[in-house]
């Protein structure tokens, strides 16, 4: 399913761990945003990290560093940190889109399905998002008993944001 | 009320061009509508008016389903797709995302021609409304026929088109300002009762008011002032009002609905609708289903051009074929923009114009078994007038492209066609040849060149060659006759003397060699008498001329002895054939090609002739580089014979080289050595010391032909070598020697004396003997080998076979060469 020249972009929250999962991920599509999780051995990536694709401010972070683990309120706390409309982080190997605040917080799950410092129930997701315009659909697959089930999520934004220069 | 508005004639609905123009003149895209088949011909307005808009309906339907957003749900109501299949990464082809992808990527690619399209117009062309209607219209017509795809020019195509219909909307906005009461829908103090009816009704009073109403609805008063306008004026009220039929869905000039109506000119223009001329065709890249010819539809279309152009300016045609100038390198740009981008904008309506009145009906069935092979292309009126367009515009330039020398300066010629032509003039000639073409459409005349072309549609050579046979155009200067008729005289003088002393060869293989002799040297020497502008060329004719010629002779003298003798004699001949042509190789700076050195020889002496420096060489006293340049001409002949025999060869040439002083002696005192005499000595066997004699002698001759060739600049002549000969011809040499000079000096007479035509027809003559007589070396290689086969022992048949398959090879080349010269004459 994940082909190469379909998507524009790719999000990636941390824990890739080693380069070879970063050099399959830029075989898919040359725009790679990762941020460091705590078993990443590549040094170099970012805590955190902000783009802006389209109409939508993005954030990122692997999601360790806020505590507790996977809280809403204190992601929250993180997105107006970084003044950004959608926030996306990981940690905790679990699916979760919230909306919050004329935002989106968005914890695509573990791609490979590995054991997280939690649990060991974790079924292998990702997530998709289609911006277009001032509207961003968000397709969720994930494997479930062998099987890819698809989800989707809409969510408009009501104001184009206006970054004020201090 | 229906207003029936009579055309002064239907221009579609005959072939023939109409001697007035016709209503819609100066609407151009309504006129244009009509021609390719979407709106029908002569009807009334209200007809124009329906099927314009049936059209826009089509195509609003058409761009509904196929421009597809998935992003926005489809009937509203549509509840969650399968997302299993429909998510924008599913693989699954019928998923929506797909075809968007789908969509996304021949968009892609129209942009890319889009962003270059008119550039010098791009006020209009470049903004972004006309950008994205043209885009649509190229995406959904895409989409509509998947088997054609999108092909760069079509965007091109389609451009001409909608601006047609811009310049009509605006026209009519023209007339809208012109004529505004016409159109403006003013009913504000109309009064209906006070002034006693309609008729006494003073139109002038309201006329300040602005109350005139649109044409068809209204009293009589009403029509009377519509038709007070001019026809045109009242044709484009009536089509463009609002409430005519079809309300304004039906307003058949009109803005909002550009897209469509260029649509459904794009797609009659392109499927050419029921007629014969489908521009599609033009960018397909596979033969049409039905086609006879096999090739796809451009390339025949293209070949329909060079037929009609053979018709009309055969010397143009055969001069394109002859430098390789295939049609299609031009014609496919022509033909698959209908000439967009050879004119300029404005010309090109003009020709469309033209080309758009046309029929375009198939005038008969293109059927599988018909007899004759006719082209599709001039099979309807239309397509006749494309063709004999293109003819035209050949024809135009026709004087610059006969004096292109290179197939790509012809192309460069013919593909950037002049801005500033008489468009009328071209037109006019188009006009003129279509009928031709249609006419020779139909004739079976065009089976046999079908049939050519079909045969030799891969190779244009071929039919180059009856061509160029058939016209020569090299001029020869004469030779002074007085001077050569005194040579020949002297030299026949000296072969009667050879022929009554002779007894030594067998009559045939002397006749043989004989005629060899004459027709190659005759050959040789036509080939040596070039005008100076044509030296150059003539060089390299007679370079492979002599080539051919000597390394013939050779063969043909190497190989008869060789069947009269044994084996290894055949192969010291032959080595020392080579050696001894090396040898007079050796005297010039030429370029030394081991196997061929007979065409050394033959270069040196163009060479010399060109390059007089090399002139000096020959007075060297030969015999000291001699033996330099024949060990190193040795290690040549070493390398490129791979037998033993050469080398022992070699040592024999070299301790033969002091013999060459008695033969010396006995030639006439010139500056000329006969160095080749050592080479030609055998190595130790009487007869053949005898028969290499005769070979020396003969190469001699050869060598200074080449020489005297260095002392005369721009006459090739042997002059000197002539002189020479009768000296040479001592009583010690066999009628072979003899023969090969009496040979080679006859046709020097008739080829002085005779006309320039009886020169090329001789050349020609020699030519195919020549041609013929390399035949016979290959066969007679081959019989050797085989008869040799069984006569030696292992060692020596390996030698033979070698030497025998290295003559084969030369002769092969040399009938090549022949060809190459053949082909240049």
């Amino acid at each position: 399913m994940l082909v190469p020249g379909k998507i524009q972009h790719i999000i990636c929250t941390g824990n890739l761990c080693i380069k070879e999962v970063q050099d399959y991920l830029k075989t898919l599509c040359p725009d790679l945003h990762i941020t460091r999780g705590e078993y990443d051995e590549e040094t170099r990536y970012p805590e955190t990290k902000t783009l802006t694709i389209g109409q939508f401010k993005l954030g990122l972070c692997h999601g360790h560093q806020v505590i507790p683990w996977g809280d809403l309120d204190s992601l929250a706390m993180l997105q107006r940190q970084l003044d950004v409309d959608i926030l996306v982080t990981g940690h905790t190997h679990q699916f979760t889109a919230y909306k919050h605040e004329g935002g989106v917080v968005i914890n695509p799950g573990s791609a490979t399905g590995a054991y997280s410092s939690i649990t060991y129930d974790v079924n292998p997701s990702f997530v998709l998002m289609d911006i277009d315009g001032l509207r961003v659909v968000v397709y969720v697959y994930e494997l479930i008993d062998g099987e890819v089930k698809v989800d989707k999520i809409d969510f408009k934004k009501t104001t184009t944001t206006t970054h004020s220069a201090h | 009320m229906s207003k029936e508005i009579v055309k002064e004639e239907a221009p579609s609905s005959s072939g023939v061009a109409p001697a007035e123009s016709p209503a819609f003149a100066s609407l151009r895209g309504l006129q244009w509508r009509i021609n390719l088949g979407i709106l029908p011909p002569s009807s009334s307005i209200d007809d124009l008016r329906r099927v314009t808009a049936d059209s826009r309906r089509r195509y609003a339907g058409l761009r509904r389903q196929l421009l597809v957003d998935p992003h926005v749900p489809k009937d509203g109501t549509s509840n969650s797709p399968n997302l299993v299949m429909d998510n924008p990464l599913s693989q699954n082809p019928d998923s929506t995302w797909s075809q968007f992808f789908r969509n996304a990527e021949l968009e892609k690619m129209v942009n890319q021609d889009l962003s270059r399209l008119y550039p010098e117009h791009e006020s209009y062309f470049q903004t972004p409304g006309c950008q994205g209607m043209l885009r649509r219209i190229l995406l959904l017509w895409c989409l509509r026929h998947p088997e054609c795809g999108y092909r760069q020019g079509m965007h091109e195509l389609l451009a001409p088109l909608l601006y047609v219909l811009h310049v009509d909307v605006e026209r009519l906005s023209e007339v809208r300002k012109l004529y505004e009461d016409q159109f403006i829908d003013k009913f504000d103090g109309f009064p209906f009762e006070e002034n006693g009816g309609p008729c006494n009704f003073d139109f002038k009073k309201f006329s300040d008011s602005g109350e005139d109403e649109i044409g068809s609805q209204g009293n009589s008063k009403k029509v009377c002032s519509l038709d007070e306008l001019d026809p045109e004026i009242q044709a484009i009220v009536l089509l463009s009002d609002a409430y005519g039929a079809e309300g304004e869905l039906g307003i058949v000039l009109s803005e909002k609905f550009m897209e469509h109506d260029a649509y459904c000119m794009f797609d009659a223009l392109m499927i050419g609708a029921r007629g014969s001329v489908a521009m599609a065709d033009f960018f397909a890249s596979s033969p049409a289903a039905e086609s006879q010819s096999g090739l796809p539809p451009v390339i025949e279309a293209s070949a329909a051009l060079y037929y009609l152009l053979s018709i009309v300016g055969s010397s143009l045609h055969t001069h394109l074929v002859e430098l390789g100038v295939e049609p299609q390198y031009f014609a496919l740009r022509w033909l698959r923009v209908l000439f967009g981008r050879e004119f300029s904008l404005q010309n090109l309506l003009f020709i469309w114009d033209e080309i758009f009145s046309e029929d375009n009906s198939p005038l008969d069935k293109v059927s599988e078994d018909s007899d004759h092979f006719s082209f599709k292309l001039l099979n309807s009126c239309r397509g006749a007038l494309i063709a004999a367009m293109a003819v035209s515009m050949i024809l135009y330039l026709r004087s610059s492209l006969l004096a292109t020398e290179t197939a790509t300066s012809c192309l460069q010629r013919l593909l950037k066609f002049p801005e500033s032509i008489n468009l009328k003039k071209l037109l006019e000639k188009a006009k003129s040849l279509q009928i031709l073409a249609l006419e020779s459409n139909k004739t079976p005349l065009s089976s046999a060149f079908g049939g050519a072309y079909n045969c030799t549609k891969s190779q244009m050579s071929s039919p180059n060659v009856p061509s160029v046979l058939v016209s020569p155009n090299t001029a020869l200067s004469p030779l002074p006759d007085t001077y050569w008729e005194e040579k020949w005289r002297v030299l026949h003088k000296a072969e009667e003397l050879r022929q009554n002393s002779s007894g030594k060869d067998t009559p045939s293989p002397s006749g043989k060699k004989r005629w060899a002799e004459r027709v190659k040297f005759g050959l040789s020497r036509t080939e040596s008498c070039p005008s100076p502008a044509r030296e150059e060329k003539c060089k390299r004719d007679s370079h492979s001329v002599r080539r051919t010629l000597l390394e013939d002779l050779s063969k043909q003298l190497g190989l008869e002895e060789d069947a009269e003798k044994g084996g290894c004699f055949e192969a010291s001949n032959l080595e020392d054939h080579h050696s001894v042509e090396v040898q007079g190789e050796g005297q010039n700076c030429a370029i030394k090609e081991s196997l061929c050195t007979t065409e050394n020889r033959c270069e040196n002496r163009s060479g010399a002739v060109v390059c007089e420096e090399n002139s000096s060489f020959f007075p060297d006293p030969p015999s000291p580089p001699g033996c330099g340049i024949n060990d190193h001409e040795n290690d040549t002949e070493k390398s490129s014979v791979a037998s033993n025999l050469s080398v022992d060869d070699n040592d024999d040439l070299q301790r033969r080289s002091p013999e060459d002083s008695p033969h010396r002696v006995s030639l006439p005192p010139e500056d000329v050595s006969p160095s080749p005499l050592p080479e030609n000595e055998s190595s130790g066997k009487t007869s053949s010391t005898k028969e290499r004699r005769n070979l020396s002698g003969k190469f001699q001759w050869f060598w200074k032909f080449g020489r005297s060739n260095v002392e005369e600049t721009s006459d090739k002549r042997g002059g000197t070598n002539e002189a020479a000969k009768p000296p040479i011809h001592d009583g010690n040499r066999s009628t072979a020697d003899s023969s090969a000079t009496t040979a080679s000096s006859n046709p020097h007479p008739i080829s002085k004396g005779d006309t320039m035509d009886q020169n090329k027809m001789g050349t020609l003559k020699n030519l195919g003997q020549a041609m013929l007589d390399h035949i016979q070396v290959l066969e007679s290689v081959f019989q050797q080998d085989q008869g040799q086969v069984g006569l030696l022992d292992n060692l020596s048949k390996n030698i033979l076979v070698g030497k025998g398959q290295v003559t084969a090879v030369t002769a092969l080349k040399e009938l090549r060469k022949i060809s190459n010269l053949l082909s240049e004459m």
